[in-house]
């Protein structure tokens, strides 16, 4: 009788399972911790990596963050301002309206593509280890 | 599972010891673990000089995240967990000579007289197919051999569940089944040629 399909494949995931998991086994050459120390000696005598400096860095963080916290609340509020003073039936914006609408629809873009990017770096850093 | 929990408590002291800035106590942490590092680095390439020294990367990228390991796992999963992440990286960066599945050769039938010889160059080529897998069925299968068919250990390592993991495994195992369909019988034949020749030596 010949055997069934799933007969063959617990017989063929025997054979496998028998020849990868009968690895030989490797010895590491003799010098090989040595060498692992000798690296890791040099990378402890390295000056540790310098911090980034918070502390200087936080007030202009803040600063920046308020100067365009500011400038994005007013460009809502003027143009807020100018929508209002046109009549309702006007099919487009006037001309010095758009421009700063549009402007601000570009940096809105850079700044989530540049946080995208901050994101997405920071994951394949943490992913191969770097972090 | 005394020599385990001793080797587990000693990790323990040797970490503590280096992030006290004790650099020497790494010592001990690399003659323990450069057996496995070095076997499952080969396991990867099946490159002897690239396993070692994929083997001192991870070594080396241990020493700088030491302080990382929240000792909620056993060192050894954290270590093997990052020495896998080192491999693949580094694997990815340059990689071995991969070959296709289909180009790994499919061994011949063993002659009697050579059957040592076969076999073991048989095993190799099966061995080698495991390279030729696509990489998310190739890391399950070197890693549950590693680890001595342990899937749970093996899933820790490639922080998976062990449902994806047993699912990859079938998988690799049906795409090696294709390659080396006549695996099962060669492998009987090789035991009965190997058992054979035991009798005639005895005589």
């Amino acid at each position: 009788m010949n055997p069934t399909k799933t007969d063959r494949a617990a017989m063929d995931s025997t054979a496998i399972d028998r020849i990868l998991a009968a690895e030989e086994e490797l010895i590491p050459s003799s010098g090989f911790a040595s060498s692992v120390m000798e690296r890791v000696q040099e990378e402890a005598a390295l000056p540790p990596p310098i911090p980034f400096p918070w502390k200087r860095a936080v007030p202009g963080i803040i600063l920046a963050a308020g100067v365009f916290g500011w400038g994005a609340f007013e460009l809502v509020r003027e143009g807020a301002r100018a929508l209002r003073s046109l009549p309702i039936s006007a099919p487009h914006l006037s001309a010095t309206l758009v421009l700063p609408i549009e402007q601000a629809g570009w940096v809105a873009l850079a700044l989530g593509v540049s946080l995208a990017s901050w994101l997405f770096s920071h994951r394949l850093a943490g992913c191969s280890g770097l972090l | 599972m005394i020599e385990t929990l001793k080797s587990g408590a000693e990790d323990l002291a040797d970490v503590e010891r280096v992030l006290a800035g004790d650099v020497r106590a790494f010592e001990g942490i690399v003659c323990r673990w450069q057996g496995p590092l070095v076997n499952m680095a080969w396991r990867y390439c099946r490159d002897r000089g690239r396993a070692e020294e994929l083997a001192q990367e991870a070594f080396i990228r241990a020493w700088r995240g030491l302080a990382q390991w929240r000792r909620e796992s056993s060192f050894s999963t954290w270590l093997f967990a990052l020495a896998a992440n080192v491999f693949r990286s580094e694997l990815k960066r340059f990689p071995t000579v991969d070959l296709p599945l289909e180009t790994a050769p499919e061994p011949s039938r063993p002659a009697l007289q050579h059957h040592a010889l076969e076999a073991k160059s048989r095993h190799e080529q099966v061995r080698r197919a495991v390279l030729a897998l696509p990489l998310r069925y190739r890391e399950p299968v070197i890693l549950f051999y590693f680890h001595e068919m342990d899937l749970s250990a093996a899933a820790r390592t490639m922080r998976l569940p062990e449902g994806t993991l047993k699912a990859r495994l079938s998988r690799a195992r049906a795409l090696l089944r294709t390659r080396f369909p006549h695996l099962d019988e060669d492998y009987a034949g090789m035991e009965f040629s190997s058992q054979q020749a035991g009798k005639e030596a005895a005589r």
